[in-house]
């Protein structure tokens, strides 16, 4: 009986993974508002403005997500912060472009945070491999080039990257609770919540 | 020929008779009472600068018949002033409420319309049976950045008024206080207090969505509140009370990650622990010599904690070195 109750090696490495997961997308979290703060003010931008969906930044906006399984979970936050990485990058060398090093306490609040991104992705990998999931293929490229924007445009994009990724933070710490969470195993659809 | 009039208050308000000609012969009544004819200009009923007292049945009868020619019942009232909204999760992921109300009774019947956009999208808010002024929405989509807007018409027959609220779906996430608070002392403990209590009810998913907790106390002496974070967990023990001192305890929830701290909980008391005051020996003096110490406590005649020995002082007023310390230590304990 006792050992039909102990967890297997592979739960308790998913839910260490998972558990430090947590904590790098919280601490992720608060680098971004902190780098928000920044961009906002050196770029000159009233934080309130509205930004519309900026092409090629993932939405962590999620319909029915109570309902999705935990691979899916792992899967859409792979791809997400992939996107980021490259998203992050592209603001890094446009900053550097614009700026030079002019302002650096932006560049090295774009690097750190950029940092972050790619630790967490390659944690996100780890989890993937755990779940006997190769993670998909990872290019490099990123989303494709955008079409040559203004300088405000710019601006605005990289608001608009800023805002999204803060939001995939929160949502990624819900991801990898749920995923935490003892069950029949993340690649089983979870029992149908009510509303979300 | 009866209905309802709305007329706003300080208006000057004229009444006519129904069809009855202007120079027609009336008597006007107001809830039954006659009206004087000073009131009155020909047929009409002329109510100068209108006040709520004069909300009421007014009716018009033909002179000689007594015919009732019309009715109608007058409200007085005022036009809507902009109303008061707020919205709010505390059943965050499930969806949030908003609930309404006016700064000042407007004293006529109001009706409210209230709109909820999302981006492009119109989603409908549930009109709670209890209270009236609520509504309720479920969340269509999690984790969005576009803003939620909400918009509030209340409408009268003398006019409209309309508040909007615009916020993010983090940013109203707001629990109920936790529940069932209990504090209790700890045996042979005087220092501890033991407090637990319960997810509030209303939170629907707390293993997915865990709370955090902040806990307040302080002895019911002092008005400098202690505090405590808690990260996990639905309990704690306080380590540090005083002595025989009774506190006051509140609890507050917020979720881990996002929104604001709840309200705090219902307020509990508790004492620490303490020892049970030994009874003391009873020499038949030291029940005579309680004009004598500090303390009102008058010990009863059968246990004893001291040697005849150590008994000081003489006659009425003698006592032992122990009783002696004991009685001076409860003396300053009652003070």
């Amino acid at each position: 009986m006792a050992a039909a109750d102990t967890p297997s090696a592979t739960t308790l490495r998913r839910r260490d993974l998972c558990s430090r997961g947590i904590r790098l997308a919280r601490k992720m979290r608060s680098d971004v508002a902190d780098l928000l703060d920044i961009y906002v003010e050196r770029q000159g931008l009233d934080a309130s403005v509205s930004v519309a969906a900026v092409e090629g930044v993932p939405a962590a906006a999620a319909e029915h997500w109570s309902e999705q399984t935990g691979t899916q979970r792992l899967l859409d936050n792979l791809a997400a912060y992939r996107a980021f990485r490259a998203l992050l990058a592209q603001m890094l060398e446009e900053q550097r472009e614009q700026l030079g090093d002019a302002d650096a306490a932006l560049g090295r609040a774009l690097a750190a945070v950029l940092l972050q991104v790619s630790a967490f992705a390659y944690h996100l990998e780890e989890l993937l491999e755990l779940e006997s999931r190769r993670p998909p293929g990872d290019d490099g490229d990123g989303p494709p080039a955008p079409p040559r924007l203004s300088l405000f445009e710019q601006k605005l994009r990289g608001l608009g990257v800023l805002r999204e990724l803060a939001q995939w933070a929160v949502r990624s710490v819900r991801d990898l609770r749920q995923l935490a969470r003892p069950g029949p195993g993340p690649s089983s659809a979870p029992g149908v919540a009510e509303g979300q | 020929d009866s209905h309802i009039q709305y007329e706003r208050v300080g208006a000057d308000v004229t009444m006519k008779c129904g069809s009855m000609d202007w120079d027609a012969a009336v008597t006007w009544t107001a809830n039954g009472t006659d009206i004087d004819d000073s009131h009155l200009n020909g047929s009409y009923l002329i109510l100068k600068n209108v006040d709520l007292t004069q909300s009421g049945q007014y009716s018009c009868y033909e002179g000689s018949s007594w015919h009732l020619k019309y009715q109608t019942y007058l409200r007085v009232g005022t036009p809507p002033k902009e109303p008061v909204l707020m919205c709010r999760s505390n059943n965050y992921p499930k969806g949030f409420y908003c609930s309404w109300h006016l700064p000042s009774p407007t004293y006529i019947p109001n009706s409210f319309n209230i709109s909820v956009i999302h981006g492009t999208r119109e989603m409908v808010c549930e009109k709670d049976i209890f209270p009236k002024n609520r509504c309720h929405i479920r969340y269509l989509q999690l984790f969005s950045t576009v803003k939620y807007k909400v918009t509030l018409t209340v409408t009268n027959a003398l006019g409209k008024n309309s508040t909007s609220l615009t916020f993010d779906e983090f940013a109203i996430v707001k629990p109920d206080p936790p529940e069932s608070v209990v504090a209790k002392p700890v045996p042979n403990n005087p220092r501890r207090l033991e407090v637990a209590w319960q997810n509030p009810s209303s939170w629907p998913d707390p293993e997915s969505f865990p709370l955090k907790f902040f806990l307040r106390y302080r002895p019911l002496i002092l008005d400098q509140w202690q505090h405590v974070e808690l990260s996990d967990g639905t309990s704690h023990t306080i380590t540090d009370a005083y002595a025989g001192k009774e506190y006051i305890i509140q609890v507050a929830a917020k979720d881990n990650d996002i929104g604001t701290w709840s309200d705090w909980s219902v307020a509990v008391h508790a004492t620490p622990w303490t020892e049970e005051p030994k009874h003391l020996t009873t020499e038949a003096q030291i029940t005579e010599t309680t004009s004598t110490s500090t303390s009102s406590f008058v010990p009863p005649p059968t246990t004893k904690i001291c040697d005849k020995g150590a008994v000081v002082g003489s006659g009425a007023v003698a006592v032992c070195w122990t009783a002696g310390l004991v009685l001076a230590a409860y003396g300053v304990l009652f003070i």
